[in-house]
């Protein structure tokens, strides 16, 4: 049933503010998944210099706007034909602070990609990862603070994930080494035990890492 | 409709919706425990003080009673995570119903994922397909896994594919685990197998009764 200015008005203050709060929050969860959602259209190359309704928190301190808005006026390929960028998200763990201004989550991810840096005919992709992050509100509405693409495999189709790691598309390349270190990092490798980074925040992780900075939530198996 | 009906039936629907969110997130922690081979972790998330929580697995059998599901916990996970092995199962297409009462949950996730597995001979890609229902208890304000079945829909080399390989749908002829009880059910996608539809949706309840353990083997739609 939908609920009625009568229904309401049949509570007491508190009984509304406590009710507000924690509706505001599972609206926030919501608009989280939606703000991911719209931020994995813009993850396509295919977009990169489109005009874009703003989706990082660009304005809140600490944050390096003029190296985001900067890094998106890189074209990394001759054409956009050919070429895609489909991670789709699953699994989601969003975590909302107490007063509703931050939150953590962390999404995995299976998805598909085509890749023709040249023009050349396009490579098909298997990219499996996850996305892990923190946000923030912005002029009212939630924005990304920090958190991308964090890689599992990316390999050319035919190959499998065992024996293919093509490298993030980078101008200039970046050599193996460089990607290991970049959004390799966490990758699949086939002489390596996985690492289990990032975790996904426990229910209590605003009382544990209180800064929205800290990156210590998701990466606790490390240092155990 | 009285004032008291009222503010009660929007707190229950309040308290659906963040149970809702709550076990969305307990689930993928879960999840993510169990990609990254942690045993403790996942743990964790059973209702291990229940005499009846329990976990069934493919075709491995059905693990009832805390003991039987640390020996399925052990048995999935118990040896130390080896270079080149990989699990990533996803959570998707989730059909949560919260009891009225909310004291518990009847859920189905649909999982596609990959995988690799190792032998003499290195590492092999592999997809790693399934769904599960879980029934969700709330115990100190917790919500906790009370029953887990994983149904396999395909595991299968990369290359070759879930029509062509077919050596890992069914487990090898080994001794079933002596705390397994029987498989309830366990269908995965093979060229002469027919798909109907298991775990079938949850539906709305109130309460969950007795009548209500393996709902998700219901294969009456209607």
């Amino acid at each position: 049933m939908r609920w009625t200015m009568e229904d309401l008005e049949l509570l007491s203050e508190e009984e509304l503010e406590n009710l507000e709060k924690r509706v505001a929050r599972l609206l926030s969860v919501w608009q989280i998944q939606n703000l991911r959602g719209a931020a994995a259209v813009f993850h396509d190359d295919q977009h990169i210099g489109e005009q874009r309704r703003e989706l990082n928190a660009l304005d809140y301190p600490g944050v390096d706007a003029g190296k985001i808005l900067e890094m998106r006026k890189k074209p990394v390929v001759d054409s956009l034909e050919g070429n895609m960028l489909i991670h789709p998200l699953t699994t989601p763990v969003i975590e909302i602070d107490d007063a509703n201004t931050k939150a953590r989550g962390v999404w995995w991810s299976l998805g598909i990609e085509g890749l023709s840096i040249h023009r050349e005919k396009p490579l098909a992709i298997v990219s499996v990862g996850m996305v892990p992050g923190v946000h923030v509100k912005e002029a009212g509405e939630w924005r990304i603070l920090w958190g991308v693409w964090q890689r599992t495999t990316k390999n050319e189709y035919h190959a499998g994930w065992v024996d293919s790691m093509v490298p993030t598309n980078t101008r200039p390349p970046l050599t193996p080494e460089q990607d290991r270190q970049g959004f390799g990092r966490y990758a699949y490798q086939k002489d390596r035990v996985r690492q289990a980074v990032p975790l996904p925040p426990e229910a209590d992780t605003w009382n544990r890492y209180p800064d929205e900075w800290d990156q210590g939530w998701m990466k606790k198996s490390e240092e155990e | 409709m009285t004032e008291r009906n009222r503010k009660e039936e929007l707190l229950l629907a309040l308290n659906k919706l963040e149970a809702y969110h709550e076990i969305q997130n307990e689930m993928g922690r879960l999840t993510a425990a169990f990609n990254f081979h942690q045993k403790e972790r996942v743990r964790e998330h059973f209702a291990m003080e229940l005499a009846d929580v329990s976990l069934e697995y493919a075709d491995e059998g059905r693990f009832e009673g805390p003991e039987a599901v640390d020996a399925a916990l052990e048995e999935l996970l118990g040896g130390e995570a080896k270079p080149g092995e990989m699990l990533d199962l996803q959570l998707t297409t989730p059909m949560i119903e919260v009891a009225d009462d909310g004291k518990t949950a009847k859920c189905v996730w649909w999982c596609p994922g990959v995988g690799a597995r190792t032998d003499e001979e290195g590492a092999h890609a592999l997809w790693i397909w399934g769904q599960t229902a879980v029934d969700f208890i709330r115990l100190q304000e917790v919500w906790k896994v009370w029953h887990l079945h994983y149904f396999r829909l395909i595991k299968c080399s990369y290359e070759k594919g879930w029509v062509e390989d077919l050596s890992m749908i069914n487990r090898f002829n080994t001794p079933m685990h002596p705390k397994s009880l029987p498989s309830t059910y366990h269908n995965p996608y093979s060229p002469l197998s027919i798909r109907d539809g298991i775990p079938c949706p949850p539906r709305p309840y109130h309460t969950y009764t007795q009548a209500d353990r393996f709902w998700e083997l219901n294969r009456d739609k209607r």
